[in-house]
Protein backbone atom coordinates (compact mmCIF):
# COMPACT_ATOMS: atom_id res chain seq x y z
CA UNK A 1 0.00 0.00 0.00
CA UNK A 2 1.07 3.69 -0.60
CA UNK A 3 0.37 6.67 1.18
CA UNK A 4 -0.98 8.84 -1.14
CA UNK A 5 0.81 12.60 -2.40
CA UNK A 6 -2.42 14.32 -1.07
CA UNK A 7 -2.01 12.79 2.73
CA UNK A 8 1.36 14.43 2.34
CA UNK A 9 0.83 17.88 0.93
CA UNK A 10 -2.35 18.03 3.86
CA UNK A 11 0.30 17.07 6.29
CA UNK A 12 2.57 19.88 5.33
CA UNK A 13 0.16 22.65 4.88
CA UNK A 14 -1.11 21.47 8.88
CA UNK A 15 2.19 21.70 10.01
CA UNK A 16 3.37 24.98 7.94
CA UNK A 17 0.05 26.52 9.71
CA UNK A 18 1.26 25.40 13.02
CA UNK A 19 4.12 27.37 12.51
CA UNK A 20 3.06 30.23 11.30
CA UNK A 21 0.27 30.47 13.71
CA UNK A 22 2.62 29.71 16.68
CA UNK A 23 5.21 32.75 15.62
CA UNK A 24 2.27 35.14 15.48
CA UNK A 25 1.16 33.83 18.40
CA UNK A 26 3.55 33.00 20.87
CA UNK A 27 5.90 35.07 23.33
CA UNK A 28 8.64 32.85 24.29
CA UNK A 29 11.10 33.01 21.83
CA UNK A 30 12.25 29.68 22.27
CA UNK A 31 8.83 28.51 21.26
CA UNK A 32 8.88 30.79 18.54
CA UNK A 33 12.23 29.64 16.97
CA UNK A 34 10.76 26.09 17.30
CA UNK A 35 7.85 27.32 15.22
CA UNK A 36 10.02 28.69 12.56
CA UNK A 37 11.41 25.15 12.35
CA UNK A 38 8.57 23.83 11.98
CA UNK A 39 7.96 25.69 8.75
CA UNK A 40 11.13 25.01 7.05
CA UNK A 41 10.06 21.22 7.99
CA UNK A 42 6.97 21.26 6.32
CA UNK A 43 8.30 22.92 3.21
CA UNK A 44 10.90 19.53 3.28
CA UNK A 45 8.12 17.10 3.62
CA UNK A 46 6.31 18.72 0.47
CA UNK A 47 9.66 19.04 -1.59
CA UNK A 48 10.37 15.43 -0.75
CA UNK A 49 6.58 13.89 -1.80
CA UNK A 50 7.05 16.41 -4.75
CA UNK A 51 10.40 14.54 -5.62
CA UNK A 52 8.69 11.03 -5.75
CA UNK A 53 5.46 12.34 -7.19
CA UNK A 54 7.25 14.06 -10.24
CA UNK A 55 9.88 11.36 -10.85
CA UNK A 56 9.62 8.33 -13.17
CA UNK A 57 9.59 4.42 -13.07
CA UNK A 58 10.71 5.16 -9.47
CA UNK A 59 13.50 7.41 -9.72
CA UNK A 60 12.64 10.73 -7.90
CA UNK A 61 13.57 13.90 -8.93
CA UNK A 62 16.93 15.28 -7.30
CA UNK A 63 16.55 18.80 -7.68
CA UNK A 64 14.13 18.95 -4.48
CA UNK A 65 15.77 16.57 -2.41
CA UNK A 66 19.03 18.79 -3.03
CA UNK A 67 16.93 22.14 -1.92
CA UNK A 68 15.98 20.45 0.97
CA UNK A 69 19.41 19.29 2.37
CA UNK A 70 19.87 23.25 1.66
CA UNK A 71 17.26 24.10 3.82
CA UNK A 72 18.33 21.57 6.50
CA UNK A 73 21.75 22.66 6.73
CA UNK A 74 20.55 26.75 6.26
CA UNK A 75 18.64 26.02 8.98
CA UNK A 76 21.48 25.01 11.68
CA UNK A 77 23.34 28.29 10.71
CA UNK A 78 19.94 30.19 11.35
CA UNK A 79 19.62 28.60 14.93
CA UNK A 80 22.83 29.12 15.60
CA UNK A 81 22.75 32.95 14.72
CA UNK A 82 19.26 32.95 16.55
CA UNK A 83 20.52 31.23 20.01
CA UNK A 84 22.95 33.39 20.15
CA UNK A 85 20.90 36.74 19.62
CA UNK A 86 18.46 35.48 22.73
CA UNK A 87 21.27 34.34 24.52
CA UNK A 88 22.37 38.21 24.25
CA UNK A 89 18.83 39.25 24.79
CA UNK A 90 18.78 37.42 28.39
CA UNK A 91 21.97 38.74 29.60
CA UNK A 92 20.92 42.39 28.78
CA UNK A 93 17.03 41.77 30.10
CA UNK A 94 17.02 38.18 32.12
CA UNK A 95 13.40 37.31 30.18
CA UNK A 96 12.96 35.96 27.14
CA UNK A 97 9.78 36.78 26.42
CA UNK A 98 9.33 38.89 23.44
CA UNK A 99 6.71 41.81 25.28
CA UNK A 100 10.37 42.44 26.53
CA UNK A 101 11.30 43.99 23.27
CA UNK A 102 9.89 47.32 23.24
CA UNK A 103 12.33 49.42 23.52
CA UNK A 104 11.87 50.66 19.27
CA UNK A 105 8.70 51.55 18.78
CA UNK A 106 6.75 54.37 17.41
CA UNK B 1 13.94 15.36 -16.51
CA UNK B 2 18.05 14.47 -18.11
CA UNK B 3 17.39 17.51 -20.47
CA UNK B 4 16.71 19.87 -17.29
CA UNK B 5 19.37 18.37 -15.68
CA UNK B 6 21.43 19.50 -18.87
CA UNK B 7 20.00 22.94 -19.23
CA UNK B 8 20.96 23.49 -15.07
CA UNK B 9 24.31 22.85 -16.10
CA UNK B 10 24.35 24.77 -18.95
CA UNK B 11 22.85 28.13 -16.83
CA UNK B 12 25.74 28.59 -14.63
CA UNK B 13 29.25 28.86 -15.52
CA UNK B 14 31.55 29.73 -12.68
CA UNK B 15 33.30 32.66 -14.77
CA UNK B 16 29.65 34.37 -14.01
CA UNK B 17 30.62 34.25 -10.03
CA UNK B 18 34.13 35.60 -10.39
CA UNK B 19 33.40 38.99 -8.54
CA UNK B 20 31.30 37.28 -5.75
CA UNK B 21 34.63 34.67 -5.50
CA UNK B 22 36.44 37.61 -4.91
CA UNK B 23 34.71 39.42 -2.14
CA UNK B 24 34.36 36.01 -0.34
CA UNK B 25 37.88 35.38 -0.64
CA UNK B 26 39.21 39.13 0.44
CA UNK B 27 36.01 38.54 3.23
CA UNK B 28 37.97 35.18 4.21
CA UNK B 29 41.71 36.29 4.50
CA UNK B 30 40.14 39.53 6.78
CA UNK B 31 38.33 37.09 8.83
CA UNK B 32 41.31 35.67 9.20
CA UNK B 33 44.03 38.30 9.80
CA UNK B 34 41.26 39.04 12.28
CA UNK B 35 41.93 36.23 14.12
CA UNK B 36 45.51 35.67 13.55
CA UNK B 37 47.12 39.13 13.43
CA UNK B 38 46.19 41.03 16.56
CA UNK B 39 48.32 43.92 16.11
CA UNK B 40 46.86 45.14 13.15
CA UNK B 41 44.07 48.34 13.73
CA UNK B 42 40.52 47.02 12.92
CA UNK B 43 40.31 49.98 11.01
CA UNK B 44 42.85 48.99 8.47
CA UNK B 45 40.23 46.18 7.70
CA UNK B 46 37.41 48.66 6.99
CA UNK B 47 39.34 50.25 4.86
CA UNK B 48 40.64 47.09 2.86
CA UNK B 49 37.50 45.81 2.49
CA UNK B 50 35.91 49.27 1.13
CA UNK B 51 38.45 49.12 -1.78
CA UNK B 52 37.85 45.61 -1.98
CA UNK B 53 33.68 46.27 -2.52
CA UNK B 54 34.41 49.10 -4.77
CA UNK B 55 36.81 47.81 -7.07
CA UNK B 56 34.61 44.85 -7.52
CA UNK B 57 32.19 47.24 -8.33
CA UNK B 58 33.93 48.13 -10.96
CA UNK B 59 34.80 44.78 -12.19
CA UNK B 60 30.54 44.99 -12.71
CA UNK B 61 30.45 47.91 -14.88
CA UNK B 62 32.06 46.58 -18.07
CA UNK B 63 33.20 43.64 -19.01
CA UNK B 64 31.57 39.97 -19.04
CA UNK B 65 30.25 40.65 -15.49
CA UNK B 66 28.33 43.63 -16.33
CA UNK B 67 25.19 43.44 -14.14
CA UNK B 68 23.40 46.63 -13.29
CA UNK B 69 22.20 45.01 -9.60
CA UNK B 70 25.53 43.58 -9.23
CA UNK B 71 27.08 47.39 -9.34
CA UNK B 72 24.64 48.71 -7.41
CA UNK B 73 24.94 46.25 -4.46
CA UNK B 74 28.96 45.97 -4.71
CA UNK B 75 28.69 50.25 -4.34
CA UNK B 76 26.26 50.48 -1.87
CA UNK B 77 28.62 48.11 0.47
CA UNK B 78 31.51 49.65 -0.46
CA UNK B 79 29.96 52.93 0.59
CA UNK B 80 28.17 51.37 4.33
CA UNK B 81 31.74 50.27 5.14
CA UNK B 82 33.21 53.25 4.48
CA UNK B 83 30.64 54.36 6.88
CA UNK B 84 31.44 51.59 9.33
CA UNK B 85 35.12 52.87 9.08
CA UNK B 86 34.10 56.68 10.25
CA UNK B 87 31.24 55.10 12.55
CA UNK B 88 34.45 52.77 14.68
CA UNK B 89 34.00 55.60 18.00
CA UNK B 90 30.50 54.56 18.47
CA UNK B 91 31.01 50.68 17.33
CA UNK B 92 34.11 50.65 20.09
CA UNK B 93 31.88 51.66 22.75
CA UNK B 94 28.85 49.57 21.75
CA UNK B 95 30.87 46.32 21.16
CA UNK B 96 33.93 45.84 23.55
CA UNK B 97 32.60 48.85 25.45
CA UNK B 98 35.55 51.95 26.17
CA UNK B 99 37.75 52.86 23.37
CA UNK B 100 39.15 48.95 22.82
CA UNK B 101 38.72 47.70 19.12
CA UNK B 102 38.32 44.31 20.22
CA UNK B 103 35.95 42.10 18.31
CA UNK B 104 35.04 44.88 15.56
CA UNK B 105 36.92 43.04 12.77
CA UNK B 106 33.70 41.13 11.69
CA UNK B 107 31.90 43.71 11.45
CA UNK B 108 33.57 45.45 8.81
CA UNK B 109 33.93 41.61 6.80
CA UNK B 110 30.78 40.21 7.11
CA UNK B 111 29.25 43.06 4.49
CA UNK B 112 31.27 41.48 1.77
CA UNK B 113 29.99 38.19 2.42
CA UNK B 114 26.66 39.05 1.96
CA UNK B 115 27.10 41.47 -1.41
CA UNK B 116 28.37 37.90 -2.46
CA UNK B 117 25.57 36.95 -1.86
CA UNK B 118 23.69 39.06 -3.45
CA UNK B 119 26.17 39.22 -6.31
CA UNK B 120 24.66 35.29 -6.56
CA UNK B 121 21.47 36.29 -6.11
CA UNK B 122 21.49 38.71 -9.40
CA UNK B 123 22.52 35.71 -11.40
CA UNK B 124 20.11 33.28 -10.40
CA UNK B 125 17.76 31.66 -12.44
CA UNK B 126 16.38 28.76 -10.55
CA UNK B 127 15.02 29.00 -7.30
CA UNK B 128 17.25 26.93 -5.52
CA UNK B 129 20.00 29.27 -6.45
CA UNK B 130 17.57 32.21 -5.44
CA UNK B 131 17.16 30.52 -1.91
CA UNK B 132 20.63 29.47 -0.99
CA UNK B 133 21.93 33.20 -2.08
CA UNK B 134 19.31 35.06 -0.38
CA UNK B 135 20.10 32.86 2.72
CA UNK B 136 23.89 34.69 2.63
CA UNK B 137 22.52 37.67 2.47
CA UNK B 138 19.67 37.19 5.16
CA UNK B 139 21.49 35.32 7.66
CA UNK B 140 24.61 38.05 7.55
CA UNK B 141 22.20 40.39 7.82
CA UNK B 142 20.81 39.10 11.08
CA UNK B 143 24.37 38.86 12.50
CA UNK B 144 25.10 42.75 11.42
CA UNK B 145 21.76 44.27 12.82
CA UNK B 146 22.73 42.90 16.37
CA UNK B 147 26.04 43.53 16.30
CA UNK B 148 26.31 46.00 19.09
CA UNK B 149 25.84 44.00 22.02
CA UNK B 150 25.88 46.31 24.76
CA UNK B 151 22.75 48.48 22.84
CA UNK B 152 19.50 47.11 23.99
CA UNK B 153 17.99 48.49 20.57
CA UNK B 154 20.61 46.70 18.52
CA UNK B 155 19.88 43.32 20.03
CA UNK B 156 16.05 44.29 19.80
CA UNK B 157 16.72 44.56 16.18
CA UNK B 158 18.74 41.93 15.70
CA UNK B 159 16.05 39.30 17.02
CA UNK B 160 12.79 40.90 15.39
CA UNK B 161 14.82 40.75 12.20
CA UNK B 162 15.38 37.22 12.84
CA UNK B 163 12.12 35.75 13.50
CA UNK B 164 10.37 38.30 10.71
CA UNK B 165 13.05 36.95 8.25
CA UNK B 166 13.16 33.47 9.42
CA UNK B 167 9.06 33.48 8.54
CA UNK B 168 9.51 35.22 5.37
CA UNK B 169 11.94 32.51 4.35
CA UNK B 170 9.74 29.52 5.54
CA UNK B 171 6.73 30.94 3.20
CA UNK B 172 9.53 31.31 0.14
CA UNK B 173 10.75 27.87 0.51
CA UNK B 174 7.12 26.55 0.88
CA UNK B 175 6.00 28.60 -2.11
CA UNK B 176 9.10 27.44 -3.84
CA UNK B 177 8.45 23.52 -3.03
CA UNK B 178 4.82 24.17 -4.78
CA UNK B 179 6.21 25.38 -7.91
CA UNK B 180 8.84 22.21 -8.13
CA UNK B 181 5.73 20.61 -7.15
CA UNK B 182 3.32 21.96 -10.07
CA UNK B 183 5.68 22.58 -12.41
CA UNK B 184 8.20 19.69 -12.05
CA UNK B 185 11.44 22.47 -12.39
CA UNK B 186 12.64 25.38 -10.08
CA UNK B 187 13.72 26.96 -13.49
CA UNK B 188 12.03 30.61 -13.76
CA UNK B 189 11.35 30.75 -17.37
CA UNK B 190 8.46 32.02 -19.29
CA UNK B 191 8.14 28.45 -21.02
CA UNK B 192 7.71 27.09 -17.34
CA UNK B 193 5.09 29.51 -16.61
CA UNK B 194 3.11 29.24 -19.81
CA UNK B 195 3.51 25.73 -19.74
CA UNK B 196 2.26 24.95 -16.26
CA UNK B 197 -0.50 27.31 -16.26
CA UNK B 198 -1.64 26.11 -19.93
CA UNK B 199 -2.05 22.54 -18.74
CA UNK B 200 -4.01 23.49 -15.34
CA UNK B 201 -6.19 25.45 -18.40
CA UNK B 202 -7.00 21.77 -19.74
CA UNK B 203 -7.41 19.72 -16.62
CA UNK B 204 -9.98 21.44 -14.33
CA UNK B 205 -7.80 24.77 -12.89
CA UNK B 206 -6.26 22.57 -10.61
CA UNK B 207 -2.63 22.73 -11.18
CA UNK B 208 -2.67 26.40 -11.84
CA UNK B 209 -4.77 26.99 -8.68
CA UNK B 210 -1.63 25.44 -6.58
CA UNK B 211 1.06 27.10 -9.02
CA UNK B 212 -0.58 30.45 -8.52
CA UNK B 213 -0.16 29.91 -4.89
CA UNK B 214 3.00 28.71 -5.27
CA UNK B 215 3.90 32.09 -6.89
CA UNK B 216 1.99 34.20 -4.27
CA UNK B 217 3.67 32.84 -1.42
CA UNK B 218 7.18 33.44 -3.55
CA UNK B 219 6.40 37.00 -3.83
CA UNK B 220 5.38 37.41 -0.15
CA UNK B 221 9.21 36.55 0.33
CA UNK B 222 10.49 39.21 -2.03
CA UNK B 223 7.82 42.00 -0.61
CA UNK B 224 9.69 41.42 2.95
CA UNK B 225 13.15 42.04 1.30
CA UNK B 226 12.03 44.81 -0.19
CA UNK B 227 9.74 46.28 2.36
CA UNK B 228 6.77 46.05 0.75
CA UNK B 229 2.76 46.03 2.56
CA UNK B 230 1.86 43.14 4.13
CA UNK B 231 5.59 42.25 4.64
CA UNK B 232 7.18 45.85 6.08
CA UNK B 233 6.48 45.34 9.67
CA UNK B 234 10.26 44.82 10.32
CA UNK B 235 11.63 48.08 8.47
CA UNK B 236 11.10 50.80 11.28
CA UNK B 237 12.14 48.65 14.04
CA UNK B 238 15.14 47.25 12.39
CA UNK B 239 16.20 50.59 10.72
CA UNK B 240 15.93 52.47 14.01
CA UNK B 241 17.66 49.37 16.50
CA UNK B 242 20.37 48.40 14.31
CA UNK B 243 23.97 49.86 14.13
CA UNK B 244 23.61 52.96 11.29
CA UNK B 245 26.37 51.10 9.32
CA UNK B 246 23.92 48.02 8.97
CA UNK B 247 21.09 50.39 8.63
CA UNK B 248 22.73 51.56 5.88
CA UNK B 249 23.58 48.09 4.19
CA UNK B 250 20.06 46.82 4.75
CA UNK B 251 18.72 50.34 3.10
CA UNK B 252 20.24 50.27 0.02
CA UNK B 253 22.04 46.80 -0.61
CA UNK B 254 19.37 44.52 0.60
CA UNK B 255 16.96 46.38 -0.55
CA UNK B 256 18.73 45.87 -4.25
CA UNK B 257 18.88 42.61 -3.42
CA UNK B 258 14.83 42.08 -2.93
CA UNK B 259 14.23 43.95 -6.20
CA UNK B 260 16.26 41.82 -7.90
CA UNK B 261 15.02 39.05 -6.88
CA UNK B 262 11.58 40.53 -7.57
CA UNK B 263 12.69 41.20 -10.96
CA UNK B 264 13.53 37.28 -11.55
CA UNK B 265 10.20 36.26 -10.43
CA UNK B 266 8.19 38.76 -12.46
CA UNK B 267 10.19 38.43 -15.19
CA UNK B 268 8.90 34.86 -16.70
CA UNK B 269 5.31 36.35 -16.31
CA UNK B 270 5.94 39.02 -19.01
CA UNK B 271 4.74 37.54 -22.03
CA UNK B 272 1.46 37.18 -20.45
CA UNK B 273 1.08 40.38 -19.80
CA UNK B 274 -1.83 41.30 -22.35
CA UNK B 275 -5.47 42.60 -20.73
CA UNK B 276 -7.95 39.91 -20.69
CA UNK B 277 -5.30 37.14 -19.38
CA UNK B 278 -6.61 36.31 -15.83
CA UNK B 279 -3.11 35.49 -14.71
CA UNK B 280 -1.90 38.67 -16.06
CA UNK B 281 -5.33 40.61 -14.41
CA UNK B 282 -4.42 39.25 -11.28
CA UNK B 283 -0.68 40.03 -11.12
CA UNK B 284 -1.32 43.77 -12.53
CA UNK B 285 -4.51 43.92 -9.35
CA UNK B 286 -2.32 42.40 -7.19
CA UNK B 287 0.58 45.05 -7.67
CA UNK B 288 -1.51 47.99 -7.80
CA UNK B 289 -3.19 47.44 -4.51
CA UNK B 290 0.66 46.26 -2.81
CA UNK B 291 1.68 49.09 -4.44
CA UNK B 292 -0.89 51.59 -3.16
CA UNK B 293 -0.97 50.20 0.45
CA UNK B 294 3.12 50.28 0.79
CA UNK B 295 3.13 54.06 -0.47
CA UNK B 296 0.42 54.87 2.17
CA UNK B 297 2.17 53.09 4.67
CA UNK B 298 5.26 54.21 4.36
CA UNK B 299 4.25 58.01 3.36
CA UNK B 300 1.93 58.47 5.91
CA UNK B 301 3.90 56.62 8.72
CA UNK B 302 6.79 58.78 8.16
CA UNK B 303 5.06 62.41 8.67
CA UNK B 304 5.16 62.07 12.36
CA UNK B 305 8.41 60.07 13.33
CA UNK B 306 11.48 62.57 15.53
CA UNK B 307 13.70 59.70 14.87
CA UNK B 308 15.71 60.39 12.01
CA UNK B 309 16.61 56.56 11.24
CA UNK B 310 12.89 55.55 11.37
CA UNK B 311 12.03 58.31 9.26
CA UNK B 312 14.38 56.89 7.21
CA UNK B 313 12.84 53.61 7.78
CA UNK B 314 9.93 54.49 6.65
CA UNK B 315 11.00 56.87 3.65
CA UNK B 316 12.55 53.18 2.18
CA UNK B 317 9.16 51.83 2.61
CA UNK B 318 7.68 54.84 0.60
CA UNK B 319 9.90 54.67 -2.02
CA UNK B 320 9.73 51.16 -2.43
CA UNK B 321 5.86 52.01 -2.92
CA UNK B 322 6.83 53.91 -6.13
CA UNK B 323 9.61 51.12 -7.42
CA UNK B 324 6.82 48.85 -7.38
CA UNK B 325 4.64 51.00 -9.32
CA UNK B 326 6.75 50.13 -12.42
CA UNK B 327 6.11 46.33 -11.87
CA UNK B 328 2.37 47.06 -12.22
CA UNK B 329 3.61 48.06 -16.13
CA UNK B 330 4.29 44.25 -16.77
CA UNK B 331 5.00 45.09 -20.11
CA UNK B 332 7.58 48.22 -19.96
CA UNK B 333 11.56 47.88 -19.57
CA UNK B 334 11.10 46.59 -15.65
CA UNK B 335 14.43 46.57 -14.80
CA UNK B 336 16.29 49.51 -16.26
CA UNK B 337 13.74 51.54 -14.49
CA UNK B 338 14.08 49.99 -10.80
CA UNK B 339 17.74 50.04 -11.57
CA UNK B 340 17.56 53.99 -12.55
CA UNK B 341 15.25 54.61 -9.29
CA UNK B 342 17.27 52.18 -6.96
CA UNK B 343 20.07 54.80 -7.77
CA UNK B 344 19.00 57.60 -7.01
CA UNK B 345 17.45 56.00 -3.81
CA UNK B 346 20.85 54.87 -3.20
CA UNK B 347 22.85 58.07 -3.52
CA UNK B 348 20.77 59.99 -1.59
CA UNK B 349 19.78 57.43 1.39
CA UNK B 350 23.52 56.63 1.64
CA UNK B 351 24.08 60.33 1.77
CA UNK B 352 21.61 60.41 4.35
CA UNK B 353 23.11 57.78 6.92
CA UNK B 354 26.39 59.53 6.78
CA UNK B 355 24.85 62.74 7.75
CA UNK B 356 22.68 60.85 10.48
CA UNK B 357 26.14 58.58 11.36
CA UNK B 358 28.33 62.07 11.87
CA UNK B 359 25.45 63.72 14.23
CA UNK B 360 25.17 60.63 16.06
CA UNK B 361 28.93 60.47 16.45
CA UNK B 362 29.51 64.20 17.51
CA UNK B 363 25.82 65.10 19.15
CA UNK B 364 24.95 61.83 20.71
CA UNK B 365 21.53 61.79 19.43
CA UNK B 366 19.65 60.49 16.17
CA UNK B 367 16.63 62.76 16.91
CA UNK B 368 15.57 65.45 14.21
CA UNK B 369 16.59 68.29 16.49
CA UNK B 370 20.15 66.76 16.86
CA UNK B 371 19.97 68.37 13.09
CA UNK B 372 19.45 72.03 14.75
CA UNK B 373 21.40 74.93 13.41
CA UNK B 374 23.81 73.16 10.82
CA UNK B 375 23.01 75.10 8.12
CA UNK B 376 24.75 78.23 10.71
CA UNK B 377 27.70 76.12 12.45
CA UNK B 378 28.54 73.73 8.97
CA UNK B 379 27.21 75.66 6.05
CA UNK B 380 28.64 74.01 3.53
CA UNK B 381 27.99 70.33 4.88
CA UNK B 382 24.57 71.43 5.66
CA UNK B 383 24.10 72.13 1.51
CA UNK B 384 24.75 68.66 0.75
CA UNK B 385 22.24 67.53 3.58
CA UNK B 386 19.90 69.10 1.62
CA UNK B 387 20.97 68.42 -2.34
CA UNK B 388 20.18 64.49 -0.64
CA UNK B 389 16.72 64.80 1.47
CA UNK B 390 15.90 66.94 -1.71
CA UNK B 391 16.31 64.45 -3.77
CA UNK B 392 14.63 61.77 -1.73
CA UNK B 393 11.44 64.15 -1.95
CA UNK B 394 11.49 64.07 -5.71
CA UNK B 395 12.81 67.99 -6.24
CA UNK B 396 13.25 69.23 -9.43
CA UNK B 397 17.00 69.08 -11.17
CA UNK B 398 18.05 65.99 -8.94
CA UNK B 399 17.87 62.99 -9.84
CA UNK B 400 15.00 61.88 -7.46
CA UNK B 401 12.87 64.21 -9.72
CA UNK B 402 13.41 62.51 -12.47
CA UNK B 403 13.07 58.72 -11.06
CA UNK B 404 9.88 59.92 -9.31
CA UNK B 405 8.23 61.25 -12.65
CA UNK B 406 9.41 57.70 -14.67
CA UNK B 407 6.72 56.39 -11.50
CA UNK B 408 4.19 58.43 -12.70
CA UNK B 409 4.64 57.86 -16.29
CA UNK B 410 4.89 53.71 -16.04
CA UNK B 411 1.45 54.14 -14.31
CA UNK B 412 0.13 56.20 -16.94
CA UNK B 413 1.67 54.18 -19.27
CA UNK B 414 -0.03 51.08 -17.96
CA UNK B 415 -3.87 52.66 -17.48
CA UNK B 416 -3.99 52.69 -21.29
CA UNK B 417 -4.63 48.94 -21.20
CA UNK B 418 -5.97 48.53 -17.68
CA UNK B 419 -8.20 51.37 -16.54
CA UNK B 420 -9.40 50.05 -13.62
CA UNK B 421 -5.43 51.40 -12.09
CA UNK B 422 -7.30 55.25 -11.74
CA UNK B 423 -7.40 54.82 -8.25
CA UNK B 424 -3.74 54.60 -7.73
CA UNK B 425 -2.50 58.07 -9.36
CA UNK B 426 -3.99 60.25 -6.47
CA UNK B 427 -2.38 58.59 -4.24
CA UNK B 428 0.61 58.27 -5.54
CA UNK B 429 0.04 62.13 -5.73
CA UNK B 430 -0.96 63.01 -1.76
CA UNK B 431 2.15 60.22 -1.04
CA UNK B 432 4.78 62.08 -3.26
CA UNK B 433 3.25 65.62 -1.42
CA UNK B 434 3.79 64.02 1.71
CA UNK B 435 7.02 63.27 1.09
CA UNK B 436 7.81 66.81 0.74
CA UNK B 437 6.47 67.34 4.34
CA UNK B 438 8.74 64.94 6.18
CA UNK B 439 11.96 64.98 4.36
CA UNK B 440 11.91 68.48 5.06
CA UNK B 441 11.40 68.31 8.45
CA UNK B 442 15.09 67.64 8.89
CA UNK B 443 16.43 70.90 6.04
CA UNK B 444 13.87 72.60 8.82
CA UNK B 445 15.79 71.72 11.53
CA UNK B 446 19.08 72.81 9.74
CA UNK B 447 17.96 76.31 8.83
CA UNK B 448 15.02 77.64 10.89
CA UNK B 449 16.28 76.33 14.26
CA UNK B 450 18.82 78.35 15.91
CA UNK B 451 21.94 76.39 17.26
CA UNK B 452 22.30 76.27 20.78
CA UNK B 453 25.13 77.77 22.99
CA UNK B 454 27.06 74.47 23.26
CA UNK B 455 26.52 73.03 20.02
CA UNK B 456 30.00 72.98 18.51
CA UNK B 457 30.66 72.88 14.34
CA UNK B 458 30.40 69.36 13.48
CA UNK B 459 34.05 68.13 12.51
CA UNK B 460 33.25 66.43 8.97
CA UNK B 461 35.20 63.00 8.85
CA UNK B 462 37.40 62.62 5.37
CA UNK B 463 35.59 59.57 4.26
CA UNK B 464 32.19 61.19 4.74
CA UNK B 465 33.10 64.57 3.22
CA UNK B 466 34.14 62.74 0.38
CA UNK B 467 31.18 59.96 0.15
CA UNK B 468 28.89 63.30 0.73
CA UNK B 469 30.39 65.35 -1.69
CA UNK B 470 30.62 63.03 -4.62
CA UNK B 471 26.52 61.68 -4.22
CA UNK B 472 25.38 65.07 -4.03
CA UNK B 473 27.15 65.64 -7.49
CA UNK B 474 26.00 62.51 -9.20
CA UNK B 475 22.73 62.98 -7.79
CA UNK B 476 22.64 66.77 -9.44
CA UNK B 477 24.40 66.21 -12.83
CA UNK B 478 22.47 63.02 -13.06
CA UNK B 479 19.43 64.77 -12.61
CA UNK B 480 20.14 67.62 -14.84
CA UNK B 481 21.81 65.73 -17.69
CA UNK B 482 18.88 64.91 -19.57
CA UNK B 483 17.92 68.75 -19.60
CA UNK B 484 20.88 69.95 -20.89
CA UNK B 485 20.82 66.81 -23.41
CA UNK B 486 17.39 67.92 -24.47
CA UNK B 487 19.11 72.06 -25.11
CA UNK B 488 21.56 70.75 -27.12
Amino acid sequence: MTIPLAHYLIFSGILFSIGLAGVLIRRNILVVFMCLEMMLSAANISLVAFSRAQGTEGIPVYDAQVLSLFIVAIAAAEVSIGLALIVAMFRARRTVDSSALNTLKD
Amino acid sequence: MNDIATYCSATYTWGQFTPAFILIGIAAVLLMADTFIKALPKRAYALTAAIGALLVACLTVSGEHTNAYSFLACLATGLSILLAYDYTKVSCASIAGGSNDEGTGEFYALPLVACAGILCLTQAADLIMVFVSLEVVTLTSYVLAGYFRRNQGSIEAGIKYLVLGAMSTGILVFGAAWYFGMSGTFILDSSVVIDTLRVGSVAPGTVAIGFLMAVALLFLGAFFKVGAAPMHVWIPDVYQGAPTPTTTFLAVASKTAGFALLCALVVPFRDLAIPGVLVADMLVCVFGIVAAATLLIGNLGALFQSNAKRLLGYSSIGQAGFILVFFVNLSGPVEALTFQYLMAYTLATVAAFFAIAMVRTQRGSEEICAFRGLGKTNPRTAFLIVVSFASLAGVPLTMGFLVKMASFISLVTVMQSWTCLVWLLPIMVVTAAAGFYYYFKIIRAMYWEKPQAEDKPLCVPFCTACVMTACAIALIVLGTWPLIGSFR
